[in-house]
C-alpha cells in the first residue's frame, strides 16, 4: 500500500499543499481564482501542523475512525487499503473526528459530513505530493518506508 | 495546474527549440515548467514579505490565518501587492528618464533644438518637487481637475513615491486609499515616460516613419554582430551606433529602441525569445541594460563564447564616447575569435514601418472617421511577452480580430516588434489583415501606412490627447480601450494604471495579483469607473481563447461590457 511520506526536514510550511488540496479536491470550480471566493469555503483535506509539519490521513491499519463509525460510513477500499468517507450515509455524529489521533478529520458544519483525506484515491497521484515545491511530501510503499525507518 | 503546450507562434524561433533541446540547454519555457506550480498565495496577492515578522499569507481556506501578523487582511494584502508592482514600475520610467537626462546634460550629443531641450531638462528637475507643473498645463483641464478631486494629482516624486512606499510599511489606509496611491505613483511614471519622449524628440529631432527590419534574418554573416539588449542610456546607444558606422560593425537590438534618429536598429527578436539569437552563433557581443534582460542570458552566452557587457555596472566607464569605443573594440576582437564558429542564420525577416507620431498621423482625420462610423474604435496594444502564454499568439490573434472589425490598432515598443514579425507593420501587407473600411481610413492618413500604427516614445499619449482636444470631449467618452494581452513587467502594470487614470478602460492579462480579494477587484472596476470613468479589467478566467478575449474588448468598445469574465458583478 502506498502512503504519503513526510520529510520534516524539507517542509518549509508554505501551505501550498493546503491551497491546492482546497482547490483541486474541495472546491466546485477547481480553479484557484474562483475557489478562493466560493461559499461555503472549500475545506482542504490536509494541513500544515505548527510551523513545518504537513499532515494527511495515515490510513491506519487499525483505523479508530472505522471502529468508531456507527453505520459503516467510514470504509476501507479493499483494493488499495485507503480509508474514505462514504458521504451519502454520513450522519454527522463526529465520532470519527473525536477518535482520530491525528485530528485529520474535519467536521463540515455546512455540508453535514465528515471531511477527510482519501489520498486522492480517484486520481492518479495525490495533489499535495504533486505540488510540494521541496518534495517534502512523497508517495512511497509503506513497506519501504518501514525498512528505511528501521535501518 | 498548467504546462506549456505550444511555446511560440514564431516558426523561426521554434526551429531553434529543437537545437536547444538537443544540447540540453534550458530555455525560459523549461525554467517556467520547473517552477510549476507557482505559489498560489503570491499569484493571488495574498502574501506579504514586507517585514521580518513574516512572511505572512492570508489563507483562503482556513480561519486561523486570515490576517498577517500585523493585521493586514486579504483586501489590504491584494491592494498592496498591486501598489508594490506599481511602485517598482514607476521607478523604471524615472530611472530611464534620469539616465537620458544625465546623458544630455553631459553635452555628449548636440541637441537639435537647444532651447526646447533646456526647457524639458528644467521640467525634469522640477518633477522631484513640483510634479510636472508644465505637463499639467498641456493636459486637458477636466482630467487634471478629476485627479485633484481624487487626490492623485502628482505633487512630485520626492513626496509621492516615498509616501506611497510607506503605505506598505503600515498605517490605516483602506483598499481605496491604497489604490489611489498606486494611481498617484503611476501618473508620475506616465509623466516621466512622456517627458522622455519629448526630450528624445528635441535632442534627436522629430520622429520620421522609418523602415526597420525585424526577426532573426536581420543578423549578418560576414561582419561583427553587436546586439543591444534592453533599455539603457540612449546617449550610449547613439554613441555606439555612431562608432559602429565608422568601424563597420553591425548593430542590432533586442527589446531596445528601434529608432534613435538618424540611426535605426533592426530588431532581432522580442522579449520571449531573447535567448534564441545567441543560438544562431552569429552574435559576437552583447551590451545589456536591466529592463527586459533575463539574467539567463549570461549563461547561454557563455556556452556560445559570447561576451556580455553590462551597460549599467557599478564600475562602468562613465564617458559614453570612450565606453562606446571600448565596446566596439571588444566586438571586433570577439568577431575575430569566433570567426570559425558555425553561423546559422535563418532567412526570415519582415519589414516594419515604425516611428509614427502626432505629426504624421492626423488626429483630426481619425476623429472624423470615428464620428462617421468608418472606424468602430481605437485599441491600444501594449505589453511584451509572458511565458504563461504561447509567445506572440494572444497579441497577434487579438490584433487580427480587431483589424477585421474596423478597429484602429496602435502599439508601441515591444508590442510593435512582436506584431511586426507577422507582417502587421508592413505597409505592403495592409490589405491582407484590414477590413475594407479600416483600410480606406489608413490609406487616407498617408502613403505607406501599415495595418497597425507604431506610436512609440510617448506619442500614444500625444495622439490620444490630440483626438480628445480636436473632438472637445474627454478621453473616456471615446471608444478607446487599452489591451495588455501578454504583459509581464511591473512597468507595464504602471502603464495600465495611468491609462485607466486617463479615462481609458484597460484589459490586463495575465491576472494581476489582486484576485484573492473581491473587494480590491471590485475597487478596480466599480470604484475606478466612478472616479475616472474607466475600469481596469482583470479577467480571472484562465482557459479562454484569444478570440474570446478580443470579443470582450469589442464589447467594451461598444459600451456593453460587464464586470469580469462571468458577466455578473462581483458580490
Amino acid at each position: 500500500m502506498k502512503v504519503i511520506i513526510v520529510d520534516k526536514t524539507k517542509c518549509t510550511g508554505c501551505h501550498q499543499c493546503e491551497l491546492w488540496c482546497g482547490t483541486e479536491i474541495a472546491s466546485v470550480s477547481k480553479e484557484l481564482y474562483q475557489a478562493i471566493h466560493e461559499e461555503p469555503h472549500p475545506v482542504p483535506r490536509v494541513y500544515v501542523e505548527g510551523k513545518d509539519f504537513a499532515l494527511q490521513c495515515r490510513h491506519c491499519e487499525e483505523a479508530p475512525c472505522i471502529e468508531a463509525c456507527p453505520n459503516g460510513t467510514m470504509r476501507r477500499d479493499p483494493e488499495t487499503g485507503l480509508v474514505y468517507v462514504n458521504e451519502p450515509t454520513c450522519i454527522a455524529c463526529w465520532m470519527c473526528v473525536m477518535v482520530c489521533p491525528f485530528g485529520i478529520i474535519n467536521p463540515s458544519a455546512s455540508m453535514k459530513v465528515a471531511i477527510k483525506c482519501d489520498r486522492c484515491r480517484n486520481m492518479g497521484h495525490p495533489i499535495c505530493a504533486e505540488v510540494c515545491p521541496t518534495q517534502a511530501l512523497r508517495l512511497e510503499e509503506r513497506k519501504d518506508y518501514r525498512k528505511k525507518a528501521f535501518q | 495546474m498548467e504546462f506549456i503546450q505550444k511555446k511560440t507562434a514564431d516558426i523561426t524561433v521554434e526551429r531553434f527549440l529543437t537545437k536547444a533541446a538537443e544540447s540540453e540547454l534550458s530555455l525560459v519555457w523549461d525554467r517556467y515548467e520547473g517552477q510549476l506550480p507557482e505559489c498560489g498565495f503570491c499569484e493571488t496577492g495574498l502574501s506579504c514579505r514586507d517585514c521580518l515578522q513574516g512572511p505572512c499569507i492570508s489563507h483562503p481556506f482556513r480561519d486561523s490565518n486570515k490576517w498577517g501578523v500585523c493585521g493586514k487582511d486579504k483586501d489590504i494584502l491584494a491592494a498592496q501587492s498591486l501598489l508594490r508592482l506599481v511602485l517598482k514600475g514607476t521607478m523604471v520610467y524615472l530611472d530611464q528618464l534620469n539616465d537620458f537626462a544625465k546623458g544630455v546634460e553631459s553635452g555628449e550629443v548636440r541637441p537639435k533644438n537647444k532651447e526646447k531641450t533646456d526647457q524639458i531638462l528644467k521640467e525634469i528637475q522640477s518633477l522631484a518637487h513640483h510634479g510636472g507643473k508644465q505637463i499639467k498645463k498641456e493636459l486637458p483641464k477636466s482630467l487634471i481637475r478629476r485627479w485633484e478631486e481624487t487626490g492623485i494629482s502628482p505633487e512630485g516624486f520626492a513626496r509621492d513615491l516615498f509616501k506611497a512606499s510607506q503605505k506598505l510599511e503600515g498605517g490605516v489606509g483602506d483598499v481605496e486609499e491604497t489604490l489611489l496611491w498606486s494611481f498617484k505613483s503611476s501618473l508620475l511614471g506616465g509623466m516621466a515616460h512622456w517627458l522622455q519622449g519629448n526630450l528624445k524628440r528635441s535632442v534627436f529631432g522629430d520622429p520620421v516613419p522609418t523602415k526597420v527590419e525585424v526577426n532573426l534574418g536581420v543578423l549578418k554573416k560576414g561582419v561583427p554582430n553587436l546586439l543591444l539588449y534592453g533599455s539603457f542610456s540612449l546617449i550610449l546607444k547613439y554613441k555606439i551606433a555612431e562608432e559602429a558606422k565608422k568601424k563597420g560593425v553591425y548593430v542590432t537590438g533586442v527589446c531596445t529602441d528601434p529608432l534613435i534618429p538618424p540611426f535605426s536598429f533592426p530588431q532581432v527578436t522580442n522579449y520571449g525569445s531573447q535567448e534564441i539569437p545567441i543560438l544562431t552563433g552569429a552574435v559576437d557581443l552583447i551590451v545589456a541594460g536591466n529592463q527586459f534582460v533575463n539574467p539567463s542570458l549570461t549563461k547561454i552566452a557563455k556556452e556560445w563564447e559570447v561576451p556580455v557587457i553590462s551597460a549599467e555596472g557599478l564600475k562602468r566607464e562613465k564617458d559614453p564616447s570612450h565606453f562606446a569605443r571600448q565596446i566596439l573594440e571588444k566586438a571586433k576582437k570577439s568577431f575575430d575569435f569566433r570567426r570559425n564558429l558555425l553561423r546559422e542564420i535563418p532567412e526570415v525577416k519582415e519589414v516594419a514601418m515604425m516611428g509614427f507620431s502626432r505629426e504624421t498621423v492626423d488626429a483630426k482625420k481619425v476623429l472624423a472617421a470615428l464620428n462617421q462610423g468608418q472606424l468602430k474604435g481605437i485599441v491600444i496594444l501594449s505589453g511584451s511577452n509572458n511565458v504563461k502564454y504561447t509567445q506572440d499568439q494572444e497579441m497577434v490573434s487579438m490584433a487580427q480580430e480587431f483589424l477585421k472589425n474596423d478597429i484602429l490598432c496602435i502599439s508601441k515598443g515591444e508590442t510593435s516588434v512582436a506584431l511586426a514579425k507577422y507582417g502587421h507593420l508592413n505597409p505592403a501587407l495592409k490589405e491582407n489583415y484590414c477590413n475594407k473600411e479600416l483600410s480606406n481610413v489608413l490609406s487616407s492618413l498617408g502613403k505607406e501606412i501599415p495595418s497597425i500604427l507604431d506610436l512609440g516614445d510617448g506619442n500614444i499619449v500625444d495622439f490620444l490627447f490630440g483626438i480628445a482636444n480636436a473632438g472637445k470631449k474627454e478621453l473616456k467618452d471615446y471608444p478607446i480601450v487599452a489591451v495588455f494581452p501578454e504583459a509581464h513587467r511591473s512597468s507595464e502594470v504602471t502603464e495600465a494604471m495611468w491609462t485607466v487614470a486617463m479615462g481609458i478602460p484597460t484589459y490586463f492579462w495575465p491576472s494581476l495579483p489582486v484576485t484573492g480579494s473581491q473587494k480590491t477587484m471590485e475597487a478596480l472596476t466599480k470604484f475606478c469607473f466612478e472616479k475616472f470613468g474607466s475600469k481596469l479589467n482583470v479577467v480571472t478566467e484562465k482557459k479562454i481563447d484569444a478570440r474570446v478575449k478580443a470579443s470582450l474588448v469589442l464589447k467594451a468598445l461598444k459600451g456593453e461590457e460587464g464586470f469580469g469574465m462571468s458577466g455578473k458583478p462581483w458580490k
